[in-house]
């Protein structure tokens, strides 16, 4: 069977990645001299609860190709074909990591290495649906090739109470175009070309959900949601009650923005992710 | 001998990392570059000074750090580029002094040559100014100087003077305004810090990891970021030439040099000895520097680079980094306050006019056809206005959709409800949506007695009107009716109030206006300098 990996910026719960066979490798979050491992040594709660009370900021590194290598090389025990689906290389080098990592491995196993142009619940999107792939018996060529052609059908949209984390990350791409404003605003961001892209802004949260809503309800046929939140569960349950008519809900997944992502977006996000159907 | 003192290959290799780190980072130093000329090739200049630098250090297997330092001194005047390069050359010059005769060195001699490149690089400036790599380099320096009382290692040396960097660098827009305005921080400081950073990661042994990892840029403090389309198209100033050349003579004066260059130019920059200088200076006639110094003696690595087109480069870089314009809005409004607070929410052209000054057709057609885009969005902000707008359409061959906004508040709405991810006519949609949520509330006083909706006004009393039709409240005091108005149109069901207020109005009275409305209504309530005057207050409800 086709072993699939990720990393962390996928935001892939532990759950999840064990109900569908996925190996995630985690990036780093840095607070000052401590280090911790995405979603292994540090929960999104503890990471949420560190990023309010520490009082410097913190910074993320990426994986290593060796660590990515050594990861190849034990599933290469198992398997013969690996598909590895990274968060865009606009944000992370992740990809060009893995794609290291790749020649470093001398086992015999054949390893494909996906930009996903995106990340969290839209990287998560085309994961999920290449483990689903690889579960039902396809073969390395068959998903690798559904999964790059799956890229442009992803959109995800996030709303923020503040672009401030994105800024200080230096990930803001052209969204930049919201900063300075003198008014307060919910702004709307989604990815785009692998970047960040301004959408649009609300005046209030409330707003920026009923955005979210319509946004997937423009949408002729999903082929699977993900919905995110950062430190706020209860708005998440408003979202996913008022899109459970909208899409099926055994075609939405749920998580929570990672200590990674969470790094560079900062807490109060939402995040939607749409994988549209052929 | 201690086993951490460092030699001239550690030196080396220190940089070489360093180096590295920059070249990374140069994409977005040359992005911030806004000072003294937004050229946008800080980043590049100092990456090419530092290779120079490095080139020289290879040839050099010498293990003495001052035989090293040397050459990459030597290196970094000959490469030298724009004005952080020559700053950078000074830097190297003032550490091979600090280092000179020495075989080795350590965290207390590290920072002692960090003093000296310090002075050197202060010297060199005709006039320094604050808030540069000049600071940065001061601040680390003085934080090295600090750091070798508690621990002399170099590495721990080392990054305290990167810490002091970093913070230095966060400084340097409220020390230098022009940074502020643009909401930078020091492309030049910045560039030091990656710098100093990636030597660092050598001497931690991080340098292999780095090659996966993104330079930290540190962010500005201030919030207000610009904003290419806000940037001038074409300039008032030309800025010339940037004429950087090195000099090799005998008995070459530089304090001569420098006196005579002085009144030829700007950002002048002399540094070297007497036989062999580097000169930077930016002037309108580069021929003349030239002959100038081909009397002293024979030049070297002539640059000469026409600013002006750097700088257009420098905008189209900007833009690149911004959404793109295919859409402009084209907004009506009054007051100073609006001006700023809608440049502040995107690309826009303003058409000063309101209540008591309607703008011509000739005005909104000139400004349509001034904006950058093809598709144009209208907002007349004022019922009056609409017709006149209405007009433009058939006066020109850009596409115009013009929104029947009455009310500014509804030009705010239809400003934060502009979506980039539709088309012009898509977006005039969701922007009539958006306005019909919106609602106004204009206060003004009475400028007659009168008889309105069964009202009884007397002339001088506050009155509140409702989306520009209904007069809904009426008083002697402006707050009750305000409290009053807000009732009637519905602010219990609002989510966001936000009160915008006039020229006439102090910031104080605003605010406790503020505090009643939140005590009252339980809204989330934003007050606005809007600085129109016709209108006392103008009140949105969202």
């Amino acid at each position: 069977m086709v072993k699939i990996v990720t990393d962390s910026c996928s935001d892939i719960t532990p759950q999840l990645a064990q109900e569908f066979g996925i190996s995630v490798v985690p990036l780093y979050v840095q607070f000052g001299n401590e280090t911790y491992r995405d979603n292994v040594d540090l929960s999104t709660e503890e990471f949420y609860h560190k990023l309010e009370t520490s009082k410097t900021l913190p910074t993320t590194s990426t994986v290593t190709p060796v660590s990515f290598a050594e990861l190849f090389t034990k599933l290469a025990e198992e398997t013969k074909e690996i598909l590895t689906i990274t968060i865009s290389e606009r944000f992370s080098v992740t990809y060009e990591a893995a794609l290291q990592a790749k020649a470093m491995v001398s086992k015999d196993c054949r390893i494909e290495v996906i930009n996903s142009q995106s990340a969290a619940g839209g990287e998560m999107l085309l994961v999920i649906s290449a483990a689903k792939m690889a579960q039902s018996g396809a073969d390395l060529d068959q998903i690798a090739d559904w999964v790059r052609k799956a890229v442009p059908r992803v959109q995800v949209r996030m709303s923020f109470d503040t672009l401030e984390y994105l800024r200080r990350g230096g990930r803001i791409g052209k969204a930049q175009a919201f900063l300075g404003s003198l008014l307060k605003a919910n702004p709307v961001l989604g990815i785009k070309d692998g970047d960040t892209f301004p959408i649009a802004r609300t005046r209030s949260r409330t707003q920026a959900v009923d955005f979210l809503v319509n946004f997937v309800k423009g949408f002729s046929q999903v082929e699977a949601l993900a919905i995110e939140d950062a430190t706020t569960p209860d708005d998440l349950e408003t979202l996913a009650e008022r899109l459970k008519d909208i899409v099926p809900p055994e075609r939405i997944y749920r998580s929570k923005v990672g200590p990674v992502v969470g790094t560079h977006v900062g807490p109060q996000v939402l995040a939607v992710s749409v994988l549209e159907a052929e | 001998m201690r086993c951490d003192l460092a030699d001239g290959q550690t030196l080396k290799e220190m940089f070489a990392s360093g180096t590295a780190w920059l070249e990374k980072s140069a994409p977005d130093i040359n992005a911030i570059n806004v000072f003294p000329v937004p050229d946008g090739d800080t980043g590049t200049n100092m990456v090419l000074t530092m290779r120079s630098a490095m080139e020289e250090a290879k040839r050099n297997s010498d293990s003495d750090v001052s035989s090293v330092v040397k050459s990459m001194a030597h290196g970094a005047l000959m490469g030298a580029r724009g004005n952080s390069g020559v700053i950078l050359s000074q830097f190297w010059r003032g550490l091979a002094k600090g280092l000179e005769g020495k075989a080795h060195f350590d965290g207390r001699e590290f920072a002692e040559a960090l003093v000296e490149a310090s002075k050197t690089a202060y010297k060199g400036i005709v006039q320094p100014v604050e808030g540069t790599i000049l600071t940065v380099l001061k601040d680390a320096s003085r934080a090295a100087e600090t750091a070798v009382k508690d621990d002399d290692a170099l590495a721990s040396v080392l990054e305290a003077a990167v810490k002091s960097a970093e913070e230095s660098v966060a400084r340097t827009p409220s020390l230098l305004p022009v940074l502020k305005e643009a909401g930078v921080v020091d492309a030049g400081g910045q560039g030091l810090y990656v710098l100093l950073d990636g030597a660092l990661q050598f001497l931690k042994g991080e340098s292999g990891k780095a090659r996966y990892r993104m330079p930290h840029l540190v962010a500005t403090e201030s919030e207000l970021v610009p904003r290419a389309a806000q940037m001038p198209t074409h300039l008032e100033m030309p800025y010339g030439y940037c004429t950087n050349f090195v000099l090799e003579g005998r008995n070459l004066n530089l304090g001569k040099i420098e006196k005579d260059l002085k009144k030829k130019g700007q950002s002048l920059i002399v540094t070297g000895d007497d036989s062999l200088a580097r000169v930077h200076i930016h002037s309108f006639e580069p021929g003349q520097i030239l002959e100038y110094a081909t009397r002293l003696g024979k030049l070297h690595e002539i640059t000469i680079n026409n600013m002006d087109d750097q700088y257009a480069e420098f905008i189209e870089m900007q833009r690149e980094r911004m959404p793109p314009v295919d859409i402009t809005m084209v907004t009506v409004a009054a007051g100073d306050g609006f001006f700023e607070l809608f440049n502040s929410l995107g690309s826009a052209i303003i058409v000063p006019g309101g209540q008591t000054m309607n703008p011509s057709v000739r005005e909104l057609l000139q400004a349509v056809e001034s904006a950058p885009s093809d598709g144009i969005i209208l907002l007349p902000n004022n019922k009056n206005i609409i017709s006149a707008a209405a007009q433009v359409k058939s006066l020109t061959s850009k596409k115009v959709m013009v929104i029947p906004a009455r009310t500014i508040p509804q030009g705010v709405a239809a400003f934060l409800a502009f979506n980039y991810d539709m088309n012009l006519e898509q977006n005039a949609q969701v922007i009539e949506e958006a306005i019909k949520k919106v609602r106004t509330i204009e206060v003004t006083r009475a400028v007659r007695k009168t008889r309105l909706n069964g009202l009884e006004i007397k002339k001088g009393q506050f009155i509140a009107i409702l989306d520009d039709e209904d007069l809904i409240a009426r008083g002697d005091m402006v707050g009750d009716v305000i409290v009053q108005a807000l009732g009637r149109a519905g602010a219990e069901k609002a989510e966001v109030v936000t009160i915008y207020y006039g020229a006439e109005i102090e910031a104080v009275a605003a605010g406790e206006i503020a505090e009643e409305v939140r005590g009252r209504y339980h809204n989330e309530v934003e007050v606005v300098y809007g600085g129109q005057s016709h209108y006392n207050y103008i009140i949105s409800l969202e």
